[in-house]
């Protein structure tokens, strides 16, 4: 039998079993939204998006949707226009649970009813629809929610993977909590009865009144959040705006497209929010003898740094990644090891850090480059509260806690706007070393303001000042305001104090610390060593291993 | 660094530190603009004067008259404010206007930066910004439709909270009928009594019905000269069409805009045949992008001879049952429902202009338009319209890709000039 894919819990798939319907949630994550991107445009949600590539690809053939959002509309129009289904409808839920919504939701229910018991060719069975209905209990244990847009079981595996307690699915679709209605006589009087309770669960964000959705972040047992969004699906990030400053268990904001290409990115972050539940600090130093190493392999670089029990740094290596991030790890461990006249086999205990950590065959352990960077901050300049990291490929922000631990942080590593790429894409453009940029823009007279926050619409707009005429210093200026635009947002968004630290390469370049500064009000701290933070926070750990 | 350009950065520095001075400098900001336009403005028609004085006279009092402010989503009726002195302004006007000083970058920012999507609408989120930094007066109530998108749903709850003022939402049914046409009329009503609640003076209702004949009368002046325009050239600019959104919904009634329609009605009548191509433009238009603005400013190559976020089309309605004349006007806009019901639009207005090709533009942020885009492009072509579906954002210039956008519409001028 064909299954009638539905993709909001308002759907009412107790009335559509009745009616002989096998029902399910449609529960896709495709690697590309190849197919959907040949008939929709691809700023609509990945929610949308892979109801529209799953139809395409032809293997849902009956899909009730709800009036959820623009995307789901319009979703509805192309699939209406290019789907090819054996069943397509639209059921239209208002916006508010007040009488009048009631009663246009039981008349779009029994509309509903009327065309899927013709297009199942049967009749509607009361034994059927209240046996349909079942119950959730939600979890009082000590738990993790996940809670915002939809999250579907790729993602949500990887998070119940990540996190050190039990998680719970609480996202959009998923939290569907509707209580069988008191038996009725008449079928008009039952599914009015039936509307008024699918409008009566926990609300979702589209509707008016959704005070209620609060239960959810004061619920018994729950000791932290993961919040998802979904990219180009606006709802929830207003939640998460309201929440963000009010939460009292540890909140952890992740954004998806809906594809299973962003899993290893948003694994660093749910490490990252992991290593916040367990303490990292493991057994003290007292007894430990030997030496330890760091390894950061990022995308531009890796860093090593050796620590003896004293916590001195006895080496330290910055080399190109190279193509392999697992190669570059060994030639920059040989050289650290040389450098401090050391072999392998006096390693008491090695960690790895950054993107490139999963793939590294060295070492004990990896820890997030998130949980390192504050680790090394820490033991570099103690009174340390927040650092800026801009690196080849990603930036962040973290703020730490006295101890050295993370209390927040935020990444951008979607695009190469506000990174080290950024930087080097312009100096290519404008004919000058990375050095030159680093210093020629303290030299500018024009305030120039490149707006495009875009890194391909930007080396236009770059393009097009040097065709004014207008002069080096101001252009690399105006770049520098880019990127510390960005930054300082960042800085903004985990609510940075100070003293700020900033690592990464991008610390070197004089023009853009600068432009930080003054956008956050506070001198940055910058030390000789910024770049190695990572690893030096991840020699730390090694040296703290139990 | 231009001199909109430094008017920009000085409102921006001044919102850090001294929001109220920067609402002050703004607002001189605007009346400056009001003056030189009605002095200096030689290459604009009777009517452009006419719509640029009535839509700035409303951004200005928003300023400078906190007291009479009702924040409004850009489809909710007005009528029933307008008797009562108060002043009605849409995020969208505002954040237009702000993008038209340059100073929208810092509110935008400071939207992304408490959180809010960076996916949303620009112009929603240079308004919450600029809420958020106190330059916008506390509103004294909010009023907002679920008609035409999600943000609405979003932003004006958001706001009243942040404010702590008052907020009555309507909530328009999908699917056009009459059934839905008197659900939303009750809601009027009820609206209607807030409104009450809320000034302390009751809505009369003899005033109401003689405010909504007058926006019945508005938009038939604008339609019959939309049934006469076609072959015809009439000079105008991007930013007349965003003026014209403001003053087809949230003006909509006011003296000053049935003036402004009769007058246009005029200048049609007299006009000379057009030489250039004639296009239907949908959504909103990127008036901030300069080559863009020079292409349609004043020229005979080309105009927009209709805008379908501008004029949403004429319904027939009693204005004697005020309520339900506005009801109907929401529940049967071309922006409920399918988006079928605004392509058929479209295409009716491309007949009565007899538009050469349309121009989808896919707003960024605006997932019911550029959703429907691809439906809109079939059905268009199939209907013998040339179609360009434009990527780009109408108020936030941070999207970048000028000179990407005119090339696009350059081209698919040359093509229907036959160059191409």
């Amino acid at each position: 039998m064909s299954i009638t894919y539905h993709v909001c819990k308002y759907t009412p798939v107790e009335l559509l079993t009745a009616l002989g319907g096998e029902c399910a949630l449609l529960d896709e994550a495709p690697d590309v939204f190849d197919l959907s991107d040949q008939v929709a445009h691809p700023n609509l949600c990945g929610f949308g998006k892979s109801v529209i590539q799953a139809v395409m690809a032809g293997h849902v053939k009956e899909v009730v949707l709800v009036n959820c959002c623009d995307t789901i509309r319009r979703t509805y129009d192309i699939l209406k226009e290019f789907g090819n289904l054996d069943f397509l409808y639209l059921l239209d839920i208002l916006h508010g649970k007040s009488g009048c919504s009631v009663d246009h939701a039981k008349h779009q229910l029994m509309d509903l009813a009327e065309a899927y018991g013709r297009y199942k060719g049967t009749q509607f069975d009361k034994n059927a629809f209240f046996a349909a209905f079942a119950p959730t209990t939600p979890r009082t244990d000590p738990h993790i929610a996940v809670i915002g847009a939809k999250m579907g079981t790729h993602l949500f595996s990887l998070v119940e993977e990540t996190m050190p307690l039990p998680v719970e699915n609480l996202t959009c679709a998923s939290n569907r909590s509707v209580v069988a209605p008191e038996d009725q006589a008449e079928f008009a009087a039952l599914i009015e009865a039936y509307a008024r309770q699918l409008l009566g669960q926990l609300p979702c964000m589209r509707m008016t009144d959704n005070t209620a959705r609060k239960q959810l972040f004061h619920a018994p047992g729950l000791e932290g959040v993961v919040y998802h969004t979904l990219q180009f699906c606006d709802y929830y990030g207003f939640e998460y705006a309201g929440l963000r400053d009010h939460l009292s268990v540890p909140l952890l904001k992740i954004e998806s497209d809906g594809t299973t290409q962003s899993r290893e990115q948003l694994r660093t972050r749910l490490d990252a929010f992991a290593e916040g539940f367990a303490t990292q600090k493991g057994a003290t130093t007292m007894d430990k003898h030997g030496y330890f190493a760091g390894i950061d392999s990022g995308s531009a670089t890796t860093d090593v740094v050796i620590l003896d029990q004293d916590k001195n740094i006895v080496a330290k290596v910055i080399l190109p990644t190279g193509a392999g991030a697992s190669n570059g790890a060994q030639r920059a461990l040989e050289q650290a090891l040389q450098q401090a006249g050391l072999t392998e086999k006096d390693l008491t205990a090695t960690v790895t850090t950054g993107y490139g950590r999963g793939v590294i065959q060295t070492g004990d352990k990896s820890v997030t480059e998130i949980t390192c960077h504050a680790k090394g901050a820490h033991f570099l300049n103690p009174a340390i509260r927040s650092v800026i990291d801009i690196g080849g490929q990603d930036s962040k922000a973290i703020k730490v806690e006295p101890d050295g631990s993370v209390s927040n942080f935020v990444m951008n590593d979607k695009c190469a706007a506000g990174t080290g790429r950024f930087l080097e894409m312009m100096a290519r453009t404008l004919e000058i070393s990375l050095e030159d940029i680093s210093t020629i823009g303290l030299k500018w007279k024009e305030e120039i303001t490149i707006s495009s926050m875009c890194t391909v619409f930007a080396d236009s707009e770059v393009v097009s000042l040097v065709a004014q005429n207008k002069a080096l210093p101001d252009i690399v200026h105006g770049l520098n305001q880019s990127v510390a635009t960005r930054a300082a947002a960042l800085f903004r968004r985990i609510g940075g104090a100070h003293p700020c630290m900033m690592t990464g390469g991008v610390s070197r370049n004089k023009g853009v610390v600068g432009a930080i500064e003054e956008k956050i009000g506070q001198p940055l701290y910058i030390h000789p060593d910024a770049q190695l933070c990572g690893a030096l926070g991840a020699a730390l750990f090694a040296l703290e291993m139990p | 660094m231009d001199l909109i350009e430094t008017f920009g950065a000085k409102v921006g520095a001044l919102s850090e530190a001294k929001p109220e001075k920067a609402r002050k400098l703004l607002a001189a900001g605007f009346q400056a603009n009001g003056l030189k336009n009605k002095l200096a403005s030689k290459r604009a028609s009777q009517s452009d004067k006419m719509l640029f004085q009535t839509v700035n006279k409303a951004m200005v009092n928003c300023l400078t008259k906190p007291q009479g402010n009702v924040m409004v989503s850009l489809f909710t009726p007005c009528e029933m404010l307008h008797p009562l002195g108060l002043h009605p302004y849409s995020c969208e006007g505002f954040s237009s206007y702000l993008s038209g000083s340059k100073a929208e970058q810092l509110y935008l920012h400071q939207a992304e930066d408490i959180g809010i999507p960076a996916s949303l609408c620009s112009y929603h989120k240079v308004f919450i910004g600029a809420a958020q930094m106190g330059l916008m007066p506390k509103p004294r109530f909010i009023l907002s439709t679920s008609l035409a998108c999600d943000a609405n749903q979003l932003t004006f709850r958001y706001l009243s909270e942040f404010y702590g003022v008052p907020h009555f939402s309507i909530d328009v049914p999908f699917e056009p009928s009459p059934q839905a046409v008197q659900y939303v009329a009750d809601q009027l009503r009820e609206m209607g009594k807030f409104i009450a609640r809320q000034t302390g003076q009751p809505i009369d209702e003899n005033q109401l019905a003689q405010t909504v004949a007058r926006s019945q009368r508005t938009m038939r002046l604008f339609q019959q000269g939309l049934q006469k325009r076609a072959g015809k050239q009439i000079l105008s600019d991007l930013t007349s069409e965003l003026l014209r959104t403001a003053a087809f919904h949230f003006l909509l009634g006011l003296p000053e805009v049935e003036a402004y329609a009769r007058q246009l009605a005029r200048e049609i009548e007299t006009a000379p045949p057009a030489t250039g191509k004639q296009l239907v433009w949908i959504h909103t238009t990127p008036y901030w992008i300069t080559p863009l603005r020079a292409l349609f400013s004043r020229t005979a190559r080309v105009q927009i001879a209709a805008c379908d976020m501008s004029y949403e089309g004429i319904v027939d309605a009693d204005p004697a049952k005020p309520y339900e004349a506005m009801a109907k006007r929401l529940v049967y806009s071309p922006f409920n429902g399918p988006v079928e019901r605004r392509i058929q639009r479209a295409l009716e207005m491309a007949k009565t202009v007899d538009a050469d090709g349309m121009v989808w533009f896919c707003h960024w942020g605006c997932k019911m338009t550029l959703g429907g885009a691809r439906l809109g492009k079939k059905a268009f072509e199939e209907a013998g319209l040339p179609t360009l579906l434009l990527d780009g954002d109408s108020c936030d210039r941070g999207f970048g890709g000028e000179g990407q956008a005119a090339t696009r519409v350059e081209a698919f001028l040359e093509v229907l000039e036959g160059l191409a």
